[in-house]
């Protein structure tokens, strides 16, 4: 980081909070009309039925299974990055780390509202939470629906509150540099923090646990995710692979989506001392190793059909290479693997222009994945007769470009009514001012 | 009996606070806050803060709340019998999933409780007394609460060490 004072740590970081310019203002409404698109198909869905989403037999949820991998593997880059960073005190987490949550924060919220789009009946989604009702019905709790529930709203609550605990010293500073309206606003998120010693003393433990707590769980949530496939008796999905793997991707895809957040982000509002060119590179550093071990997963679940001498698993990997999905997964070889190798190249890694492909490269790729995932072993399982083929319809589309534009509306209103740079963590990196230095003492 | 009044000494510098705190505590005078813009371990130190509690609240909590998921989980397959050709009616190794997420849940809201109960937040007079804006931007403050005599002191000694200002609260 290269501010010199803490005042100007504030003047940097609270500019961006300024009146939205007439560009902004036409993106959000676009990004709004794309939201809205995707929230007029859902509402046609449940207006006509769960047929309109091209679910056919054996085909089922394949589009809104894929978006909630991709978008919870989004989301897990977010905390992981300034959970773990954090307590190994990496300084390159400071500018990052805030857009990193907030980003994540977005992505399990969207993540957690396509188990209820694939629900045909949406509003009965509250079944699923155990409560005492009159019927004495009890969820199952051996079922990896079960865990996905609990573990992916135990993240969301945490991500959240981890996030929300973070900014509440940055909310004070708005709050002091606010006037009427927005200084009440401010003010009541702030929760009247004043930076006393008490407060810094219990916030400092506070923090370090809950980076602590959130680090396991992190690792946790995709591993449970993956599971709701691994406990499925298909070949394609039954892989005890499956949980590194998963995790892999999410913190792959994460990485490649916080570089496409913060680089634009970093030039519009001029970060460039607070988000510099060497965290943009760590970030690529990052994903050159979780590219590569994609790569490993991909090679053991062709390896193992071969080794294990499963003819089911090898009809499954022969149709993954041969079969009528093949091309999604020679793209995602290609994006997931191939292009990352890139940024084994120092000039396209300290190039923003060059990162940035690789991160849409990246994104594209993930996504790829987690559809000839969820979609081939579905559409070719063990018995012929049950073999079938889809492809996304208008519908299922539009919703997930209704979620796309939804994900960068969120973030967008984030960028201009909260600090997206830690304002109390970027004055700790900077040295204190001390008279002993001014004065030569 | 005195009347107890206050001072607040605005700093800019760390070294002129720490100086300041430790010439107060020499003299036996109790300060109520110290005010930084950021954490700085330096003040702590010499505030001779004690480990806190939440740590313990965490731990505790962390405990109760594995125990609390396995003992939902019980409950629940005890009320909705899954008989299943030999399969346990309770399964605790799938259940690790629920003690993990659980514990993880109850001690993350214990901590940001015990957070907001040791930090005395939420505060809707967070202005009153000593408290200035310029403590969220630059500035240091060291906060007192004596009698007049004692004022006395702890305004020359926060002068001498290098206060920008010291204002009666």
């Amino acid at each position: 980081m290269e501010v010199e004072s803490y005042k100007e740590i504030n003047e940097r970081i609270l500019a961006s909070l300024g009146r939205p310019s007439l560009l902004y203002r036409f993106v959000i409404l676009l990004l709004f009309i794309g939201t809205l698109v995707g929230v007029t198909c859902w509402a046609l869905q449940i207006a006509r039925g769960l047929g309109i989403a091209g679910y056919v037999h054996p085909v089922y949820w394949i589009i809104y299974l894929t978006n909630f991998i991709f978008w919870i593997g989004i989301g897990h880059s977010g905390t992981l990055i300034s959970a773990i960073l954090y307590l190994f005190r990496a300084k390159w987490r400071t500018g990052i780390s805030r857009s990193a949550e907030a980003m994540t924060i977005f992505c399990v919220f969207i993540a957690a509202l396509f188990p209820v789009i694939h629900l045909g009946r949406s509003l009965i989604v509250y079944w699923l939470i155990p409560y005492p009702n009159q019927r004495t019905l009890w969820p199952n709790f051996q079922s990896p629906l079960m865990f996905d529930v609990f573990a992916v709203s135990t993240y969301f609550t945490v991500s959240l509150l981890f996030w929300y605990i973070g900014l509440v010293p940055d909310l004070a500073v708005i709050r002091d540099r606010s006037q009427g309206f927005r200084r009440k606003i401010y003010g009541l998120f702030s929760l009247g923090w004043t930076g006393n010693h008490r407060q810094w003393h219990h916030y400092g433990t506070a923090y370090l646990i809950l980076a602590g707590l959130a680090t396991p769980l992190v690792l946790s949530v995709h591993s449970v995710v993956s599971w709701d496939f691994a406990l499925i008796v298909i070949p394609g999905y039954h892989d005890t692979v499956f949980a590194p793997y998963f995790v892999d991707g999410a913190i792959h895809s994460g990485l490649a989506m916080v570089l496409i957040l913060l680089i634009p982000l970093r030039r519009i509002y001029k970060f460039e001392k607070f988000i510099t060119l060497s965290d943009l590179e760590s970030i690529g550093k990052a994903m050159i190793v979780t590219g590569l071990f994609i790569g490993y997963c991909y090679g053991m679940e062709l390896f193992m059909a071969w080794y294990s001498g499963n003819r089911f698993e090898k009809d499954m990997v022969l149709f993954r290479l041969m079969g009528q999905y093949s091309p999604s997964y020679y793209l995602a070889l290609i994006c997931n693997i191939a292009a990352p190798m890139f940024l084994f190249s120092k000039r396209i890694r300290t190039n923003t222009k060059g990162l940035f492909t690789v991160a849409v490269f990246v994104i594209f790729g993930m996504w790829l994945e987690r559809y000839f995932i969820v979609l081939g072993p579905m559409a070719q399982d063990f018995i012929p007769y049950n073999w079938g083929t889809y492809f996304p319809g208008i519908v299922e589309s539009l919703i997930t470009f209704g979620s796309v534009c939804f994900f960068f509306f969120l973030f967008s209103l984030f960028a201009k009514f909260l600090p997206s740079v830690s304002i109390a963590e970027s004055k700790e990196d900077l040295k204190p001012l001390l008279r002993k230095a001014r004065t030569g003492d | 009996m005195a009347m107890i009044r206050g001072l607040i000494g605005v700093f800019t510098y760390l070294d002129d606070v720490l100086s300041a705190i430790v010439r107060l505590q020499q003299e036996k005078v109790a300060i109520q806050n110290v005010y930084s813009p950021t954490k700085r371990p330096e003040i702590l130190e010499a505030m001779k803060t004690k480990p806190s509690r939440i740590r313990l609240v965490s731990l505790v909590a962390a405990i109760l709340g594995g125990c609390s998921g396995l003992a939902l989980a019980s409950y629940a397959h005890l009320r909705w019998r899954l008989i299943t050709s030999g399969k346990p009616i309770l399964p605790w190794i799938p259940w690790v999933i629920i003690f993990f997420e659980v514990l993880i849940l109850i001690s993350v809201l214990s901590t940001v409780a015990a957070l907001l109960i040791a930090g005395r937040i939420p505060r809707i007079h967070y202005a009153k007394g000593g408290y200035n804006p310029r403590f969220t931007e630059d500035r240091y403050g060291v906060e007192i609460y004596a009698d007049p005599g004692t004022l006395d002191r702890a305004r020359a000694i926060m002068n001498e060490s290098g206060a920008e200002e010291v204002n009666e609260i």
